[in-house]
């Protein structure tokens, strides 16, 4: 594990626990509005004192040079311990939902398989996923996480790892603007002078690497909210309104001023902070490994800084948006030995420790949160401290249509960006089209 | 027991039928028959992995219906009314600039290239070979090779035209230059196989031709046009064709370097198609859409036939 040099704030298990839980539990207010028409699959859930059986796993980590190696040594263990073997399959993270869905519709896909838990709902609506509950008892999940990897009141999946993401800096080119870690810009006119500052160092450097493929531009629903739109009120979908206009014709200006960079998703970004040519992106902690691991720079670790997002008046809370991972089990064929792995993967201390070594993702269980190798981490307990502290889930993320209300998002604000659209008719467009589809 | 005149018998009965079945006209299989029983197991096939997801396809276009929830609802004509008041013509108009991008770039690099190669020059049978290289990548690798090229953050193609004062473009992702890159990249794809089907056209034109035109006077050009083209019309006009209706299908590339965007600006038919059904999971939208793009693909089929036939009768 990569612990920071950087001045560790006066911090306890405790404190990272209540932080932890603070930022989950929005999860729970978030998760309570459910539209979904979907069903768990009959059968209970887990071995039950059978045999294990062969299986499949589905992860995207599966597909990303820094994560792999955790996912591995689980699966590894997994199949010595119990004597089977785990067929694993993998999708590039920006194809995954669509991919796994085609393959569980079509019974493809029987297993565990790793999910975001915004996807939930749309894998719910498919009717093959096991309702999980007797698997999550009595296993130290927090309350928060559970609740997180929650749908309609279903338990669809065990939680894994429940954080956030966030905006994560370079410190040592901050600091050639004057901008300490600690003092990084709380407003958002204060956070585009320093992005302007940036800019101004030359070099080809891009101030603020932010989403601008479509793949990836779902960052902007955070934005969205930082400029006051709820996203949703009540069960209608809100985009379109003032607040979501107005962050989208900000998103343009930084654009049009090359404050942010053209053609840039998460995995852009990470080459481009690794290589020390961003000074500010979007990521999960995950992304630490991602960007250490390919830098030329062997101490770009100790210069990662978690900030808390820029509000739009001071005084303002800052947003950020949940992001956790769960398995979930689509039921068939290796069903019964794929939930006892999930269970094995989520909580068995041991391998959440030697997960969190490696993808330094924060794990679900009140032992391991409260385990010294967490509470040490550094730049875990910054970004637990400044970001997921006031994260909160996507509340688009309760309709079954959610990836395509996203996409449908998306596809605008990109033709905002390009100038094929102005963000007034942009927006307007976008939320009838989400309203559509929402239903 | 049997007795030994019963034997007898028996044998003389046997020997008698032998001779009725010897003598009789043996069975013939009609020629009708036997085709058809040649072709049963071809159409049986084409049936189950053609036919039925085609007419399955087709008839979903006139259903609501979604790819991840069970059940139906029959529209009638209502998607084919939503594809063509929604973006079809202006999907119409993207495909049919890719398609005639990337037909007609890789046939002029092609013919100039199979024009060079006819030559006496020396190193022209290496250099066949090496230009087959690029038909031989594989799609998605020509795409992640362009991907990279073209990256407007830490591609090639801005570091090659910084030094001579060019401004770095996001050629991926700014509507005036996504297609364009989308067809150099396809172009850089399918021109080999342009100029391996013109060389081989090209080698079949008599040399007496050129010889004796050459000794009245006329020029490389005249020559060009006056002979080499009008030799070749027929292989032009079929690997014009060909390329044409496999362009306007083409998905690979366009997919992968741009996936349809910016904002739609480099969407066919084909990723339109598959975005519709498997990113909105909406299969009657999709279905309607398909339908449309059969239609006009059939029309470009009964060109080629039409082609085919005139050419077979020359």
């Amino acid at each position: 594990m990569s612990a920071s040099p950087l001045p560790n704030p006066a911090f306890t298990r405790r404190r990272a626990l209540q932080l932890f839980g603070l930022g989950a539990a929005t999860v729970a207010l978030a998760g309570c509005s459910p539209t979904g028409t979907s069903g768990a699959a009959s059968g209970a859930a887990g071995l039950n004192g059978a045999d294990p059986t062969d299986f499949a796993f589905a992860s995207w980590s599966l597909t990303e040079e820094a994560a792999k190696p955790a996912l591995e040594a689980i699966i590894a263990d997994y199949e010595k311990a119990n004597g089977v073997s785990v067929k694993p399959t993998a999708f590039p993270y920006n194809e995954y939902i669509n991919q796994l869905m085609l393959q569980v519709t079509g019974g493809q896909f029987t297993g565990a398989a790793h999910v975001d838990v915004a996807w939930l709902g749309s894998l719910a609506a498919t009717g093959k996923l096991q309702d999980l509950s007797s698997l999550a008892k009595g296993r130290g999940y927090t309350d928060a996480a559970l609740t997180a990897a929650t749908f309609d009141g279903v338990q669809y999946a065990l939680p894994w790892t429940i954080g956030a993401i966030g905006l994560v800096t370079n410190s040592e080119i901050l600091g050639k603007v004057g901008v300490a870690p600690d003092a990084f810009p709380t407003t958002i006119d204060d956070f585009e002078k320093t992005l302007k500052d940036l800019k101004g160092l030359g070099g080809g450097l891009i101030p603020y690497a932010a989403s601008t493929k479509a793949a990836q531009l779902k960052d902007i629903l955070i934005w969205m909210q930082t400029f006051g739109s709820p996203l949703v009120d009540g069960d209608t979908i809100t985009i379109g309104d003032d607040a979501s206009i107005e962050a989208v014709a900000w998103y343009k200006s930084l654009y049009d001023q090359g404050l942010i960079a053209a053609d840039v998703d998460r995995f852009d970004a990470r080459s481009l902070f690794a290589q020390g040519r961003a000074a500010i992106y979007d990521d999960a902690p995950v992304g630490r490994g991602a960007v250490t691991g390919e830098s030329p720079d062997p101490d770009l670790g100790s210069k990662l800084v978690p900030v808390s997002r820029p509000v739009l008046a001071a005084g303002d809370t800052p947003r950020a948006l949940v992001w956790g991972g769960a398995i979930a089990v689509v039921s068939g064929s290796g069903a019964a030995t794929a939930g006892d792995f999930a269970q094995f993967a989520t909580s068995d201390l041991d391998t959440i420790l030697a997960d969190y070594a490696v993808r330094g993702l924060p794990p679900a269980t009140e032992d391991a949160l409260s385990s010294d190798a967490i509470a040490s981490d550094v730049f875990g307990t910054q970004f637990s401290e400044r970001i997921t502290a006031t994260a909160t889930a996507n509340p688009l993320w309760a309709f079954t249509a959610y990836s395509q209300i996203e996409a449908e998002v998306a596809d605008r604000v990109q033709a905002v960006l390009v100038g094929s659209s102005s963000p007034k008719d942009a927006m307007k467009e976008a939320g009838a089209a989400a309203r559509k589809l929402a239903g | 027991m049997t007795t030994a005149p019963e034997l007898t018998q028996a044998n003389k009965s046997h020997t008698k039928s032998l001779r009725a079945s010897l003598s009789s006209k043996p069975q013939r299989l009609g020629d009708g028959i036997f085709a058809i029983l040649l072709v049963v197991p071809g159409l049986a096939l084409m049936a189950v992995v053609v036919a039925y997801p085609l007419v399955s396809a087709l008839v979903t276009a006139f259903f609501k219906q979604s790819l991840v929830l069970p059940g139906r609802e029959f529209v009638g004509l209502q998607n084919i009314i939503d594809v063509l008041q929604g973006n079809f013509f202006q999907l119409l108009q993207q495909t049919l600039v890719f398609t005639l991008g990337t037909t007609i770039a890789p046939f002029v690099i092609g013919f100039a290239l199979a024009l060079a190669l006819n030559t006496q020059i020396r190193g022209t049978k290496i250099m066949r070979g090496l230009m087959l290289i690029p038909w031989l990548v594989p799609g998605v690798v020509v795409s992640f090779l362009w991907m990279w090229i073209f990256n407007a953050n830490y591609g090639v193609m801005n570091a090659i035209l910084e030094p001579f004062g060019i401004e770095p473009q996001a050629w991926l992702a700014q509507p005036g230059t996504a297609m364009f890159a989308v067809i150099v990249a396809k172009t850089w794809q399918s021109f080999p196989w342009m100029m391996v089907m013109l060389l081989a056209g090209l080698q079949t034109v008599p040399r007496e031709l050129h010889e004796a035109a050459e000794m009245d006077g006329a020029g490389t050009i005249r020559r060009f046009f006056s002979i080499t083209v009008p030799q070749l019309s027929g292989i032009i006009g079929l690997v014009v064709l060909l390329e044409f209706i496999w362009n306007f299908q083409h998905f690979d590339i366009i997919y992968v370097l741009t996936g349809g965007g910016p904002a739609g600006t480099t969407e066919t038919f084909a990723t339109s198609v598959y975005e519709t059904a498997f990113h909105g999971f909406d299969l009657g939208r999709a279905g309607a859409l398909g339908l449309l793009w059969l239609v006009l693909l059939m029309a470009l089929v009964v060109v080629y036939v039409r082609f085919s036939e005139k050419g077979e009768k020359r």
